[in-house]
């Protein structure tokens, strides 16, 4: 089967003569749970050790009072002068106590995630990223995009042709990535809760990812797209799921340098030829080898084994209103056959052909006779 | 799958975002039923026969200032979205009847989609209907007393 290929647009928009085949990375699995299960990991990688103080509620010298003072036995702040003495302390129930186990630093903030995994779940999000359904699904505006996945020449980043920020909005919006540059803008809101006061100050959606080749492409479009909210690019070498997969959902809108995208091949390899750069590694291959079930049910295989349906095309319900007769003609016709042609012929309205003849007075003389 | 690509299909997508995706409103109310806000779902429900971002026919009608729009996929651009939408419209004048009889025509009887038949009829019959002008229903009372006359004869 000749693999399937993606156009290479230009800087305007427009579709390129070029074309290349589609790489192998876009056929891996896509398995969301393992996207969710590495992206939990992964999100943990970045956290800060906090803890609350060691001393916190225990700088105070208490100790129970005991038993037989009808107070409760928790320890109580020792001497007098002062409303403090007296008032209970330590426990975790008690005002200017210390919490109920208190934090640690050395709580395990970190995931071992193993290397294959992640690499099965980049190559999962990587492939999600060229369905437009599952685009759509995430929420990325694309409906103006021409194809999916987007690949556009690297001439219009090459030899520094793109170093301003300007110049980088007017090529997202060429490729048609300017509604969802409007939803990202749109999207900015302040933060609910105690993260405003903790540098995240705002929520925003996310917008495209843009894929480089860092040696070919150069990096001054970092900085050109650096100032677009919303807007994040990856050297295709350092791909990261947390991009790839925001939040576990797979789908992220990418727009790939082609000198990038070409690259995929010798980075990611094939089911059968190991990658040129991670040693060893092979793709995951599908477990179904057709992943329409309408297709498999519908296929000669299936359906030439199954048994021939029971019952033929007619199958008697059970449990239905009963219908009358008298006011449903197809039922009444059910019961009664003759009905069709009596109704047809009038046989209802005819009048008797000859009326009965009067009684000569006999048989009420004969009732009556005494 | 169009885009012939071996790992995906409407199946799997369906899989993938049936729990959550961004067209699904989710309510506490109603035994939480489960709203879509997908442009190409007739009846707006989150189901699988419903869900026209995973399925690769499917069927939108819209109200359009005072026109219906009307919208299929066509299954071969499915990794096309510029391109995936085949629209066109009703003008405003257009009976209903005939709206009715285009959008079956154009889908149901042709093989697209025969499933959402009913429900298609019933989307465009219920924007009709919405674009019909209101009736004035404001009943005239016969006035009573004379102040109330009065009153009347003062405002108009």
């Amino acid at each position: 089967m000749s693999r399937p290929t993606v156009t290479i647009h230009g800087a305007d928009g427009a579709a390129g003569k070029e074309s290349y085949a589609l790489p192998n990375v876009f056929k891996a699995p896509i398995r969301s749970d393992i996207v969710q299960h590495v992206h939990t990991g992964m999100a943990k990688n970045k956290r800060q050790p906090y803890a609350v103080s060691e001393k916190a509620g225990h700088q105070t010298s208490a100790e129970s009072w005991g038993t037989g003072r009808a107070v409760a036995r928790i320890p109580r702040v020792s001497g007098g002068g002062t409303h403090r003495a007296g008032q209970a302390a330590f426990g975790n129930q008690c005002r200017s106590g210390r919490m109920f186990a208190p934090t640690k630093v050395w709580r395990k903030w970190h995931q071992k995630i193993n290397l294959n995994q992640k690499r099965f779940a980049t190559a999962s999000a990587i492939a999600a990223s060229s369905s437009a359904a599952l685009l759509l699904a995430r929420g990325h505006h694309v409906s103006t995009v021409p194809e999916v996945p987007l690949v556009v020449s690297s001439t219009a980043f090459s030899n520094g042709a793109l170093k301003k920020t300007s110049a980088a909005v007017a090529l997202l919006k060429a490729v048609g990535a300017g509604p969802d540059l409007e939803k990202v803008k749109d999207s900015r809101k302040l933060r609910a809760g105690k993260g405003k006061l903790r540098n995240r100050r705002h929520q925003q959606r996310r917008g495209p990812l843009v894929v480089y080749e860092p040696e070919k492409d150069g990096k001054d479009l970092v900085t050109a797209f650096r100032n677009i909210p919303g807007v994040e690019t990856s050297p295709v070498y350092a791909l990261n799921l947390l991009q790839l997969a925001p939040g576990g959902h797979l789908g992220r809108f990418i727009v790939w340098t082609s000198a990038a995208f070409a690259a995929l091949d010798t980075i990611y390899g094939s089911t059968t030829e190991a990658s040129e750069l991670k040693r060893d590694y092979l793709l995951p291959s599908n477990i179904l080898a057709q992943p329409d079930l309408t297709k498999l049910i519908n296929s000669s295989e299936v359906q030439s084994v199954l048994r021939p349906v029971k019952g033929g095309a007619v199958t008697k319900r059970s449990h239905v209103q009963k219908k009358n007769p008298l006011k449903n003609k197809q039922v009444l016709l059910r019961l009664n056959p003759y009905a069709a042609a009596y109704s047809k012929n009038g046989l209802g309205h005819v009048k008797a052909e000859q009326k009965p003849a009067k009684l000569d007075g006999t048989f009420s003389s004969t009732l009556f006779d005494n | 799958m169009a885009t012939s690509i071996e790992n995906l299909s409407s199946d799997l997508i369906w899989e993938v975002t049936r729990n959550q995706n961004a067209f699904l409103v989710k309510r506490k109310q109603s035994g939480g039923i489960q709203l879509s806000r997908d442009p190409l779902n007739l009846v707006n429900k989150h189901s699988r026969k419903y869900a026209g971002y995973a399925n690769e026919k499917a069927i939108g009608i819209h109200a359009d200032d005072n026109t219906i729009s009307f919208v299929t996929k066509v299954a071969s651009k499915t990794n096309k979205p510029a391109s995936v939408h085949h629209k066109t419209s009703f003008a405003a004048s257009t009976p209903s009847r005939k709206v009715y009889r285009n959008v079956v025509s154009s889908t149901a009887k042709k093989g697209y989609r025969a499933d959402l038949r009913a429900e298609a009829v019933a989307r465009a019959s219920a924007i009709k209907r919405s674009q019909r002008d209101v009736k004035d229903t404001k009943r005239v009372t016969k006035l009573r007393g004379a102040k109330a006359k009065k009153a009347a004869a003062e405002s108009s």
